[in-house]
């Protein structure tokens, strides 16, 4: 064990704990996007930055492990402010505002990332895959997290994900972008339950009625 | 083996993609995301494939002219293939003709100069021929042909531990962009538990204006190859790679045939010169894409996954290649160890008697410069005496605006400010960086917010989309600039700082240090609000 301390409350932690698993211990909030806790962690997003003691600059809270006596601070401005921008980056890039109960719109309102971004411009083009009988894609959705992927490949096995492009053309699809059916998917839905925007969801019948009236896509 | 499938018939199918997962065991999901995300595997390739080279040293030439010429003249916009499939067009950033820009590249053949762009356009393209490198040195370092005398005296004289501690004397700072030393490196190597260990030759140069790897690699290979053997003989290393760029075609086959001579010649194999030593090299060459510079992100590659950055720890010392520990080492910081070896550290520190910074130095100049080539400096000259009288200063009578050192994510510094000393800490005072050694000056006539436009579609382009702040940063900061309207200055910034302490890797928190270069040198130029 070794021995931290998190907004001024000093506790042990497990020898290879990260900043996050500390935090958490602590009882301490903060905002992660791309964390999964049945996932290894990820680095990506860049919203879990907290001020460490003796650090030149923020250190994301899920890939930075813990050394003894570290004094962390969760709640740190440079590091609010950095990840209040990435938030603002990463809403502004979806074409319309994220449903309300997903992990996304939930964090960007603990953050109170509201009103008009400071950095507009192109956002992600729509283009949904409603073939699988239970698992709907919503690739302009998509926040490249990578934990669909992950949940993919570590968790369930199935190998059916994959990131796509790079630079602001990154995304995700399935098998060889041939969609969920065509791929080696075996529907355990491990991928939806962990998406944090809605971009992977489960087909619920009563979803593909409303949705087969929506758009004529699938009827039931 | 999917670039296997480019070049035999121009583009990625389905097809392709199903028969590499099948024999790479690779699931096929992930080969199509690989297939995805290298400049190589993307555009569909015409009979004749040209590619248009959009680096910093041509756009200092042109301020971006050859681009438009080249795409107008074949009626093609890059990524575009002619239906008859006759011929295609791609950008490509960089080729490393940045002393003769603009550059060009028809199938494996590189053409520069001003004439250039027209042979494209007509299919007549010629070799470009490449300056002779030049050493300041009495006694060359980089540039004196590899002859193996360090490993011998390594092998024979010195033994692993004695190695190490010279190199770890010298304090040798990486040569590739952060500075890191490769001393430390090295011991944290040796040190890391693992019965199998790697060295990794980072020889993905990307860097736009800058050249100098590829002269190391292409002009002295046995050099870089003995470096690989030192840091395999230091750390406990059985094997190492070099990992070249597929934008600088000839360097894989000189580095084969190099490995080949180094076999025959009992300096590579088992028991070198008889010393028990087992040390092989294999060169690997990428598909193009500038994050693989970044050693995680060459990891991925070399492994042939997509080449995109991770977090770290674990650093390649404890989990590397296949998970062993690896050694990372920029090529030019390998080429340095022979002497290191030979000469020890002490000798090694006197070669810049001016300047803290240890060894000599590779630097290289763009076009726009009277004698441009690859120079072997000391450290601790003037950035003046380095512009004016190493390089001769400008061509045509222009005059030097301001200098980009070091590749993209270096500082600018203005002319005014050319008495600054080249070495790693005087131009950090200035916001600038060694980083590669390219010194690539803009001219009187150059349009700063053209300039800036360049460096931001640059970082944009060539982000690995994986941390947020880079993926969506870059670009929007690129379209602020891009659309004809004053930026906000104060937006800008807050966005430059999200970059800077966000970004998982240094492509996107080192873009914004020639930004703030500019923003400090040059504000009135940009088209602020």
């Amino acid at each position: 064990m070794i021995s931290v301390t998190v907004d001024g409350t000093e506790l042990q932690v497990a020898d290879g704990a990260t900043i996050l698993t500390a935090a958490k211990q602590a009882g301490r909030w903060v905002p992660t996007l791309c964390f999964d806790e049945r996932q290894a962690p990820f680095g990506a997003c860049r919203v879990c930055m907290v001020a460490v003691e003796g650090a030149p600059k923020p250190l994301p809270a899920c890939t930075t492990p813990c050394r003894d006596g570290m004094v962390i601070s969760t709640d740190d401005p440079v590091s609010r402010r950095v990840a209040v921008a990435v938030v603002e980056l990463v809403l502004s890039e979806l074409p319309a505002a994220p449903a309300p109960h997903t992990e996304l719109a939930q964090v960007a309102g603990r953050l109170a990332v509201t009103g008009e971004p400071r950095w507009p411009g192109a956002v992600h083009q729509v283009k949904h895959d409603f073939r699988h009988p239970y698992l709907a894609f919503q690739h302009e959705l998509c926040i490249s997290c990578g934990r669909c992927v992950r949940a993919c490949d570590e968790v369930q096995g199935a190998f059916a994900l994959t990131a796509t492009g790079r630079g602001f053309g990154a995304n995700v699809t399935a098998g060889l972008d041939s969609g969920f059916e065509e791929s080696t998917c075996v529907s355990c839905g491990a991928c939806a339950d962990t998406c944090p925007t809605d971009a992977i969801t489960e087909i619920t019948l009563l979803d593909g009625v409303e949705r087969s009236e929506a758009n004529g896509q699938r009827a039931i | 083996m999917l670039k296997a499938a480019v070049e035999d018939h121009g583009e990625v199918t389905d097809e392709d993609r199903k028969h590499a997962a099948e024999v790479s065991g690779v699931p096929e999901a992930a080969v199509y995301g690989i297939s995805t995300f290298y400049d190589d595997l993307l555009v569909r390739r015409g009979t004749r494939h040209v590619r248009v080279c959009t680096g910093t040293a041509c756009f200092a030439a042109t301020g971006g002219a050859h681009v438009d010429a080249i795409c107008e003249g074949l009626g093609l916009a890059p990524g575009e293939r002619r239906a008859d499939g006759s011929v295609s067009l791609a950008h490509t950033v960089c080729l490393g003709f940045c002393h003769s820009s603009p550059a060009v590249r028809d199938g494996d053949l590189i053409d520069a100069g001003p004439d250039a762009p027209a042979r494209a356009i007509t299919g007549s393209c010629a070799e470009a021929a490449e300056p002779e490198w030049v050493s300041l040195l009495a006694e060359p370092v980089l540039t004196r042909p590899g002859d193996w005398s360090g490993l011998r005296r390594a092998l024979t004289e010195l033994g692993p531990e004695a190695l190490l501690a010279e190199v770890e004397a010298a304090t040798v700072r990486g040569r590739g962009g952060a500075g890191f030393p490769a001393g430390t490196k090295w011991k944290f190597t040796r040190a890391a538990k693992g019965d199998e260990k790697f060295i990794v030759a980072n020889g993905d140069e990307g860097d736009p204006g800058s050249y100098i790897d590829k002269y190391l690699m292409e002009q002295n290979p046995a050099l870089v190859l003995e470096g690989l053997a030192l840091a395999g003989f230091a750390v406990g290393a059985k094997h190492g790679f070099v990992l070249t760029r597929s934008e600088y075609p000839r360097s894989k086959p000189v580095l084969e045939a190099a490995v080949e001579q180094a076999r025959a010649d009992g300096l590579l194999g088992d028991d070198i010169l008889g010393s028990g030593f087992d040390f092989d090299i294999t060169i690997v060459e990428g598909a193009g894409s500038y994050v693989v510079g970044e050693e995680t992100a060459l990891l991925a590659c070399l492994q042939g996954l997509r080449g995109t950055v991770s977090a770290r720890p674990p650093f390649p010392a404890e989990r590397g290649v296949f998970g062993c520990p690896t050694v990372v080492n920029n090529t030019e910081t390998l080429a340095n160890m022979p002497f290191i070896a030979l000469h020890g550290a002490h000798a090694y520190a006197e070669l810049s008697p001016d300047s803290e910074s240890n060894g000599s130095k590779l630097v290289c100049f763009n076009e726009r410069f009277a004698r441009p080539t690859v120079y072997e400096v000391p450290f601790g000259m003037s950035m003046r005496a380095l512009c004016e009288e190493v390089a001769g200063g400008l061509r045509d009578g222009r005059s030097i605006k301001a200098v980009q050192i070091g590749g993209p994510l270096g500082g600018i510094l203005p002319a005014s400010k050319l008495d600054t000393a080249f070495d790693f800490d005087a131009l950090a005072a200035e916001g600038c960086m060694v980083g590669h050694g390219s010194i690539c000056a803009f001219d009187d006539h150059t349009d700063i917010r053209a300039l800036t436009v360049h460096l931001l579609e640059f970082g944009a382009d060539e982000s690995c989309g994986k941390c947020f702040p880079c993926r969506i940063g870059l670009r929007r900061a690129h379209d602020m600039f891009a659309v004809d309207a004053p930026v906000n200055r104060e937006r800008f910034e807050q966005l430059l700082e999200t970059l800077e302490l966000g970004s998982l890797c240094a492509h996107g928190s080192g873009m914004p240090a020639p930004l703030r270069s500019l923003l400090a040198h040059f504000p009135d130029e940009m088209g602020l609000a």
